[in-house]
């Protein structure tokens, strides 16, 4: 695998490429003006990836967060280097369950909120319950 | 100052990632095969869990405790070690102060570092892998990798009082911590090499450290010896080492999954092993001269994994060292036709490709006829194919379709990490 291969730190992404894949217009007449525009084109794991060590994919399984657009069987993105401030989707680990819920944290208080009607938030009481954030959701994959 | 960062009951932190019900549960991870225990919790050790241990002799504790027990799932605990390995770099911010020991273990330089920040530092890196990849360390810092290396195996014993972070920086630490130390649990000091030290009446690690390095020279095997007194004393006498870009051979082995006993599965079997083998030459981009094939007979026990019977083994050479698959199974399958026995059963077979040489095919040679070019094409094609679409989607005939005699992985967990089909599931 291309596992070993190091990237700078700079670099967000993990696809490995070199000025020879940007494709060229090849055209025989009028073409070199189309190459000066030519681009490597959009590679997804560098815009959705952003710390790969750190970053899962993980399958909905269930309707919690409908409301925020994720659906049952949609993959999301966890990032686990991305601090889990209020108000952020997490993927929450309570009870022995990875739940993944709106996180909601006061002074004093920590929630973790649903996005549909159907269930009703859960306080956690930080003291008695095993709970730890797993990571922080970044972006849903949803099909159409 | 050299650091070790050692991954803690590795395995089982990989299970446990996503399952966070197994939290403070006792768990074990299996061998190959499921036939010995290779990783083992710190609630399973404390139920009396031994390391390598065969499952079926552990199996009473497992059932009475309710142990959680898992098949090895190496695609899982690859994709993690990378993870732990990539932070390290990140951390480092130079590749050259990594050197990746093991599968879980990561020797850091620090000599850059100010030594009364180390303590900090190590916290630093702890939390940042652990908050990373959810995989928990230990880590030990000293002024060499053989005391780093004890150092860390103090931080292991006492994680409570230690944090999993040892750091032996001033002499009166070394010093006391030399004391406690055995001979027998230092870095590189195997078994017979302890039984003699023994008898020299050397039983701490402090006490070999005072020995004079003409001692060593003359009674420890000579320069080995003398590096280890060196290191003890606290003189680097390891250095970091670049990471093994080509390795010197490649051998693949496995267990089979159930005794094998006709001519035609062993030869299957060792067509499979020599395609995984001639892949991974490739990928380092090395041809091979030599071929040799080993089969191991199973007498009736073979489910301890122990009872070996002898190990029947022949090497062929080849008249032009080559990476092409087909032409590396043809001599390897008449191996195993010259080694098999009528009416034996086997148990296990293993192939090695040695007396590697650069591959100059890969290119595409110009001297030497258009068809030897085609085969390495046909070769890098079938490698990009099963890279893309993994589990084997191309092979060659003689590695069989059915596979009879493969792993036994019963117990094996989803492939979290790496498969876009086997994704932890949440709620």
């Amino acid at each position: 695998m291309e596992l070993e291969q190091f990237y700078g730190i700079n670099y967000k992404g993990s696809k490995r490429f070199t000025q020879w894949d940007v494709p060229t217009a090849n055209a025989t007449g009028f073409g070199a003006a189309a190459d000066d525009y030519m681009e490597r084109g959009i590679d997804l794991n560098e815009q959705l990836v952003r710390n790969k060590p750190a970053t899962f994919f993980m399958r909905v399984s269930g309707d919690a967060m409908t409301g925020a657009g994720i659906f049952s069987g949609d993959v999301v993105i966890v990032d686990r280097s991305v601090k889990a401030v209020s108000g952020k989707v997490v993927i929450a680990s309570l009870n022995g369950e990875l739940l993944i819920r709106r996180l909601e944290k006061t002074f004093n208080k920590i929630r973790l909120v649903p996005e549909t009607p159907r269930l009703s938030p859960i306080d956690v009481d930080v003291s008695g319950a095993e709970f730890s954030i797993w990571g922080v959701v970044t972006y849903v994959i949803h099909s159409l | 100052m050299k650091a070790i960062v050692d991954c803690n009951s590795f395995y089982c932190s990989c299970e446990r990632l996503f399952r966070p019900d197994l939290r403070d549960k006792p768990v074990v991870v299996l061998s190959n095969n499921d036939g010995c225990i290779i990783s083992r919790s710190d609630e399973a050790q404390r139920l009396g869990i031994a390391m390598a241990v065969p499952y079926f002799q552990a199996r009473h504790i497992i059932e009475k405790h309710n142990i959680t027990v898992f098949s090895s799932n190496y695609h899982l605990y690859g994709d993690l070690s990378w993870r732990v390995m990539q932070t390290l770099r990140t951390l480092m911010g130079d590749n050259d102060k990594v050197e990746v020991y093991s599968v879980d273990e990561s020797f850091l330089d620090l000599d850059e570092s100010s030594p009364d920040r180390l303590q900090q530092l190590a916290k630093e890196i702890k939390t940042t892998v652990e908050t990373w990849t959810g995989i928990s360390v230990s880590i030990g810092i000293a002024p060499t990798k053989t005391l780093a290396k004890m150092a860390n195996r103090m931080a292991k014993k006492d994680k409570q009082s230690s944090g999993c972070i040892t750091v032996l920086a001033t002499e009166p630490a070394i010093d006391a911590a030399l004391r406690q130390t055995r001979v027998d649990s230092l870095w590189g000091v195997g078994k017979a090499y302890a039984a003699k030290l023994l008898n020299w009446g050397i039983t701490s690690a402090w006490e070999l450290s005072n020995m004079s390095e003409e001692w060593a020279h003359s009674n420890m095997g000579g320069v080995v010896g003398v590096r280890l007194i060196r290191e003890l004393k606290g003189q680097p006498a390891i250095e970091m080492e670049e990471e093994l870009v080509q390795k010197k051979m490649i051998a693949t082995t496995r267990m089979f999954g159930r005794p094998v006993t006709a001519v035609g599965d062993l030869k299957e079997a060792v067509a499979t092993y020599i395609s995984r083998a001639a892949e991974k030459l490739r990928r380092q981009q090395s041809a091979a001269g030599v071929v040799s094939v080993f089969i191991v007979p199973g007498e009736q026990d073979y489910m301890t994994g122990f009872r070996h019977g002898p190990n029947i083994s022949s090497h062929v050479s080849l008249p032009k060292p080559t990476s092409l698959t087909h032409e590396l199974i043809k001599p390897a399958v008449e191996l195993v036709e010259q080694l098999y026995e009528n009416g034996r059963t086997y148990k296990k077979a293993g192939v090695m490709l040695s007396g590697l040489v650069p591959d100059d095919s890969i290119q595409g040679n110009l001297f030497v006829p258009q068809v030897e070019n085609q085969h390495r094409f046909l070769m890098n094609t079938i490698d990009n194919i099963n890279f893309a679409m993994r589990d084997d989607s191309v092979k060659f005939g003689s590695a069989g379709l059915t596979k009879d005699w493969k792993m036994r992985q019963e117990l094996r967990s989803g492939r979290h990490s790496t498969r876009w089909e086997e994704l932890a599931a949440v709620k």
